[in-house]
């Protein structure tokens, strides 16, 4: 059973949710290790600034810098990392998000994984091989941090811990990708483990954007993602990639929460109604029948 | 018919073009070859990756074009040196030079020209102007226009889905100005529709989004008439509002363009039908068509109309304040 810490943030500033983070980490008893190079990986999904709650906000990272920097070293060297994809390009999301902003205040970097250097890896998912390029950046960095959001997904049904990962990926054109989404996803955290999760809930995307205030951290993904599901209202077990995931190792999807109450969250998560599954599944059924190229 | 860019509007005017009898499409240019599939999927015969090459056809009387704002310019110019009537999307140019070397190639070649402003063709604007017109509101005095929408960074109209945003959007240079052109221009046709030509105009920008273009922009118009207008625009929302009020000394009547929802919208497009979205856009189509096979010489959205607009955004610019 795996360790995760959720803790009520009702105030967006820096040092509330620097608070609340690090009271996170101590209801799961983590410390953090000494470490000179820091990879935090938040979602940048698309140019959806941090108040549509479908990307992680800026000011949480900058909360999050700030209590690695207090709790580690003043001079750790910090990088945030993006990849390209299909339909948005590092160069405007830095900016158009708000982190060229925070990158210039808090003294940090901005990767484009898709432009640095990148090595081979081949990694087995039940019985398929993948082979990606792994960026040199996370794989020399001493610890990886992950700052996903939770969203719902029309192909995954969830899009959390182990989703972020996914664009850690530097090959752009990831709608490729889609037909295998599942496998992929956890190959790709087989590939690039990181080493810790720590959700922004602050305000999020359901049916609609409520300001939930949710911070939760755990070192397993899977165990993230469950709870998530559970706050969504989706039953973890009908989540393929995290069923897959728990699978090949990567986490268990049993866990113990630890303080802020879920069903609290979860009572006032924005969950998706009928008309909302319904569209999921009619635009899966027209990707399926190739309808979709009809919508312009 | 022939139609010139087939990035997202111009997909919406091929298919609007398909469903008018009147209207023959026989040609379609992009440069990009996969984009061109999309013309092929629909039955177009003659596909292009040059424009210049689709203009040299002699079977071709009009064209649409719905290319990026910088090459508004050398297309249309081109277009109606080869004799064809031009239907040209909005802004009309990127600046006040090249509007006008459009609008004066359209007369030297005495050839039709119309630029895109679909909002002139919906309802419950067309009622608005009704209702100012019967006197029942009085003598206007106030106005107040909102295009609030999600610019550039939109998905598509039936779903959440992104789409890639082309990059020349987010290059001044080729587009002229950011929200305030994108967006201003149908307001500030709109306004002008209403309340006739503008005597001032100054304007603030907002850079939500931290490019060195405005993402959103309030313009304070004076109009000849004596009546002053707030112009809000933005392309910081993922649910647009599109809506103009008048306050006149009797009464005051505001309207919103309200498109049907994502559901129904692609359920629509999924059986081939037009969406309430795009009606204006077929509209705007066909009064183009009924324009040059009728030769009435009525052109209510015509290149110096168009020009005017523009001049009223650039003056905007030079007037901004901080």
């Amino acid at each position: 059973m795996s360790l995760v810490g959720s803790v009520e943030c009702k105030t967006r500033d820096v040092d509330s949710i620097k608070r609340a983070i690090r009271e996170a980490f101590n209801l799961i008893d983590y410390s953090l290790p000494e470490a000179k190079k820091i990879v935090i990986k938040p979602n940048m999904c698309y140019y959806w600034d941090w108040s549509t709650g479908q990307t992680t906000d800026p000011l949480f990272v900058a909360a999050l810098i700030d209590l690695l920097r207090e709790e580690i070293s003043s001079d750790v060297e910090i990088s945030i990392v993006e990849s390209d994809a299909s339909a948005m390009k590092c160069k405007y999301a830095f900016k158009y998000l708000g982190y060229e902003k925070l990158a210039k205040d808090c003294n940090v970097d901005l990767v484009n994984l898709s432009a640095v250097e990148a090595e081979k890896a081949t990694v087995k998912v039940e019985d398929e091989v993948f082979e990606f390029m792994v960026p040199k950046i996370i794989r020399d960095a001493d610890l990886c941090v992950n700052v996903p959001k939770m969203k719902y997904m029309i192909f995954t049904k969830i899009s959390v811990a182990l989703k972020n990962i996914y664009g850690c990926n530097p090959y752009p054109k990831k709608f490729e990708y889609h037909s295998k989404l599942n496998k992929v996803i956890v190959a790709l955290n087989k590939v690039m483990p990181f080493d810790l999760h720590v959700l922004d809930g602050l305000t999020v995307c359901g049916s609609k954007t409520l300001r939930l205030g949710l911070v939760m951290a755990s070192q397993d993904p899977v165990a993230v993602d469950a709870v998530a599901a559970k706050i969504m209202g989706v039953n973890p077990k009908s989540v393929v990639h995290l069923k897959l995931a728990e699978e090949e190792g990567l986490g268990k999807t049993s866990f113990a929460v630890k303080g802020a109450n879920i069903d609290y969250f979860r009572k006032r998560f924005p969950r998706r109604g009928f008309s909302e599954k319904a569209i999921t599944l009619g635009y899966r059924v027209a990707c399926k029948l190739g309808l979709d190229k009809r919508l312009v | 018919m022939g139609v010139i860019g087939l990035g997202f509007i111009g997909k919406v005017h091929l298919r609007n073009c398909l469903s008018l009898k009147s209207v023959k499409v026989v040609a379609a240019a992009d440069t990009s070859k996969k984009t061109l599939n999309y013309a092929r999927d629909f039955g177009v015969k003659q596909l292009f990756t040059d424009y210049h090459e689709l203009l040299k056809l002699k079977d071709l009387d009009a064209v649409i074009i719905a290319l990026p704002t910088h090459l508004h310019a050398d297309c249309a110019i081109n277009a109606m040196e080869e004799g064809k009537h031009v239907f040209l999307e909005k802004p009309l140019a990127r600046n006040v030079k090249e509007g006008r070397e459009i609008v004066s190639a359209a007369r030297k070649n005495d050839v039709k020209f119309m630029v895109g402003y679909p909002l002139r063709f919906v309802p419950e604007f067309v009622d608005l102007k009704s209702q100012m017109e019967s006197g029942m509101l009085g003598d206007i005095q106030m106005a107040h226009a909102v295009d609030v929408a999600a610019g550039p960074f939109f998905h598509r109209a039936e779903s959440t889905t992104p789409r890639p945003v082309p990059e020349w959007w987010l290059n001044k240079e080729l587009t002229g100005g950011g929200a305030l052109m994108d967006l201003g221009c149908h307001m500030i046709n709109l306004l002008r529709w209403y309340l006739g030509e503008a005597a001032d105009v100054k304007a603030r920008l907002g850079y939500r989004f931290n490019f060195d273009f405005e993402d959103y922009a309030t313009c304070i118009i004076d109009f000849e008439c004596g009546a002053s207008a707030v112009v809000n625009v933005g392309w910081f929302s993922q649910n647009a509002a599109v809506g103009v009020e008048l306050f006149g000394t009797m009464s005051y009547a505001r309207a919103y363009f309200s498109p049907s929802s994502k559901v129904v919208t692609a359920i629509k497009l999924i059986l081939g039908k037009t969406p309430k979205f795009f009606i204006p856009y077929l509209k705007e189509i066909s009064h183009f068509v009924d324009y040059i096979q009728n030769d009435n010489g009525e052109n209510p959205l015509s290149g110096e109309n168009a020009l005017r607009d523009l001049e009223v955004i650039i003056k905007a610019y030079k007037n901004k304040v901080k």
